[in-house]
């Protein structure tokens, strides 16, 4: 990083920050500090819940999988349109005329209290999670340019966001995000065409997506149904149809945001945007991953792209061990690119003989750097083993020019930092309306509220700091975010989907619905994720999640609950 | 949905701004055949991607 870059990424994250808690200054209210006083147009409604949803995750994984495992990851999003549609058909109207704070507080009117403390309960636990997940990843940045440890980077980032959530409400939350999201998508496409032009001379786009399909990259689609495969079109359009429906309709997170909208057509339309331009938004990305790829079968790979545990391995005692792998990846490496070179007009003959030799030399690669991997885990137990989330960051500070380094790094920042934010306010927003106004014995004051608020956010950052020390033990980022939520959203929407269509189902009977339908799904999620086995792919528990709190709540009310629960 | 004492909707408040007709579209039909068809020609266009570069 050079001045430029400092001067870049300093002014871009000062110019976000300070713009937006200004704005916010003068609504010093509960209303303005959790809603924004509902006046925000379509296009900062659109804006805020993009932003959220896109956090930091979403720049360093994303581009992760685009390069490890090409372009299927955007089947993930084809529920997104389709719930965006039943979210502006049903969600929004009924919050908006029952003018909640949170989603929650609906379940009240609907059911009753227990429904909704449960269902906020939920909430409060899954969203403090990802957003621990959330604060690790950009901590990551830092700690990978300034040598810092992971420990002090997380407080620094986690403490440093709390600050400018407790200072700034929700109002300050979408006006940043509308900043964010305009430098996001410029640094982006930047960083997409220069990868292109920093490949050999004779490649252009074209011919890099060809070479990324030789390796299987460019596979977008696949009709195959598997519950096994974690992205097809199926699990895609059904699976992330329940998962975005509930992460859209029922996570405060996103609640609050298109909450703030002036009017039921204003968060209408901010949504018909986020369906719009979604899918656009993550092919690109994944794209920028995937041209990443194409550029490292020309240019030298590290053979593993976290360069804090490497440059641990260098100064230890397995250095010899290590340099003499790293020699053997080379060597590969340049094997791999002279058969890329020479691949262009061959006969199916030679294409088999091609495919064959391409095939050899990735498993001796694969091989290589699980070698690697095995001394940086006798080096240091507790280092993580996954190097996919750092592959776009080691590109971008080992070979984009400077200035748009500084610039993409301040993506990376905004882009958390936004999210972070919004997952604190909603955590604030939750835990004061549906916890501390509820069990209030007297209705609090609107200061005692705008206190209450300011002093919850300051308690969850505490406890999402706390969990972002241990992230790093957890995988390739945006699917842990993605499991986690599939753990619960499917229960949480279920027990909306009951409060909506089913109106002869009482309270007792979705309340219990929805605790017997969480222990199944943790009954089968905890030992898949504790055993690292996958029997059933995460995103199939948003479905059956949400259909067994329907069913058991159904049963239940029709031969349990019947007499007496007249709700 | 009906409006009844049980429904959500029987607690409305009709006050709210803004259940109004969207722009360009004249409809929110027409908004959400929009969204549809955009997804479908989306995947269309994937695999068109898939199929041009394996």
């Amino acid at each position: 990083m050079t001045n430029l870059d400092w001067t870049l990424l300093t002014s871009t994250l000062l110019f976000i920050i300070v713009y937006g808690v200004y704005k916010n200054h003068k609504d010093q209210n509960i209303d303005g500090y959790l809603l924004g006083n509902q006046s925000l147009p379509w296009y900062h409604v659109g804006l805020s819940v993009m932003a959220t949803q896109a956090s930091a995750i979403t720049f360093l994984s994303t581009t992760g999988q685009g390069f490890d495992d090409g372009m299927r990851f955007v089947q993930f999003y084809f529920g997104l349109p389709l719930a965006m549609i039943v979210l502006c058909v049903t969600f929004i109207p009924i919050f908006h005329r029952l003018k909640v704070y949170t989603a929650y507080e609906y379940l009240e009117k609907r059911f009753d209290g227990k429904v909704r403390v449960f269902t906020a309960f939920l909430f409060l636990i899954q969203r403090g999670l990802s957003t621990g997940i959330s604060i690790y990843a950009p901590s990551i940045i830092l700690s990978t340019i300034f040598g810092w440890d992971i420990f002090w980077t997380n407080i620094l980032m986690g403490g440093m966001v709390l600050t400018y959530t407790v200072v700034g409400g929700t109002k300050a939350i979408s006006y940043t995000h509308l900043q964010q999201m305009i430098v996001i998508t410029v640094a982006m496409v930047l960083a997409g065409v220069i990868v292109v032009m920093m490949l050999p001379e004779n490649i252009g786009l074209v011919k890099a997506l060809k070479i990324a399909g030789k390796a299987n990259h460019t596979k977008v689609i696949s009709f195959d149904f598997n519950p096994k495969d974690r992205y097809n079109l199926w699990s895609g359009l059904i699976g992330g149809f329940f998962l975005q429906l509930s992460y859209f309709g029922t996570d405060q997170s996103q609640v609050g945001r298109y909450l703030t909208g002036e009017s039921i057509t204003q968060s209408r339309l901010g949504l018909v945007m986020n369906g719009l331009l979604k899918i656009p938004m993550q092919f690109l990305i994944l794209l920028v991953g995937v041209l990443v790829f194409v550029f490292y079968q020309f240019n030298s790979s590290p053979v593993f792209f976290n360069k804090v545990e490497t440059d641990k391995l260098r100064t230890s005692q397995y250095a010899p061990e290590f340099v003499a792998i790293e020699k053997q990846y080379n060597e590969v490496s340049e094997k791999r690119k002279q058969l890329l070179i020479s691949s262009d007009n061959l006969d199916n003959q030679q294409l088999e003989v091609y495919k064959s030799n391409l095939f050899a030399s990735d498993s001796v690669a694969k091989s290589l750097k699980g070698q690697v991997i095995e001394l940086i885990k006798k080096n240091n137990p507790s280092a993580s083993t996954n190097d996919r989330d750092f592959v776009f960051l080691r590109f971008v500070l080992d070979h984009l020019p400077h200035g748009l380094i500084g610039l993409l790094i301040a993506v990376i920042f905004a882009a958390s930092m936004g999210s972070i934010a919004s997952a604190y306010n909603s955590l604030a927003a939750t835990s004061v309306v549906d916890v501390y106004r509820k069990f209030s014995k007297n209705t609090p004051s609107e200061r005692a509220e705008l206190n209450a608020s300011k002093v919850s956010t300051v308690i969850w950052g505490l406890f999402c700091i706390f969990v972002a020390q241990y992230a790093n033990q957890l995988g390739n980022m945006i699917e842990v975010v993605n499991v986690l939520g599939s753990l619960f959203y499917g229960i949480i929407l279920g027990v909306f989907l009951v409060a909506f269509y089913f109106k002869n189902i009482g309270g007792t009977a979705t309340f219990w619905a929805a605790v017997i339908s969480q222990a199944i799904i943790l009954g089968i999620g905890i030992p898949q994720v504790i055993l690292k086995a996958e029997w059933i792919a995460y995103l199939w528990f948003n479905p059956i999640g949400c259909f067994l709190v329907i069913g058991i709540a159904w049963i239940l009310q029709r031969f349990r609950f019947r007499i007496g629960d007249s709700k | 949905m009906k409006d009844n004492n049980n429904s959500p909707l029987g607690q409305f408040d009709n006050s709210v701004r803004g259940d109004e007709l969207p722009p360009f579209l004249k409809t929110w039909k027409n908004v959400y055949i929009l969204v549809a068809g955009t997804l479908l020609l989306l995947i269309v266009l994937f695999y068109a991607f898939t199929l041009l570069f394996a």
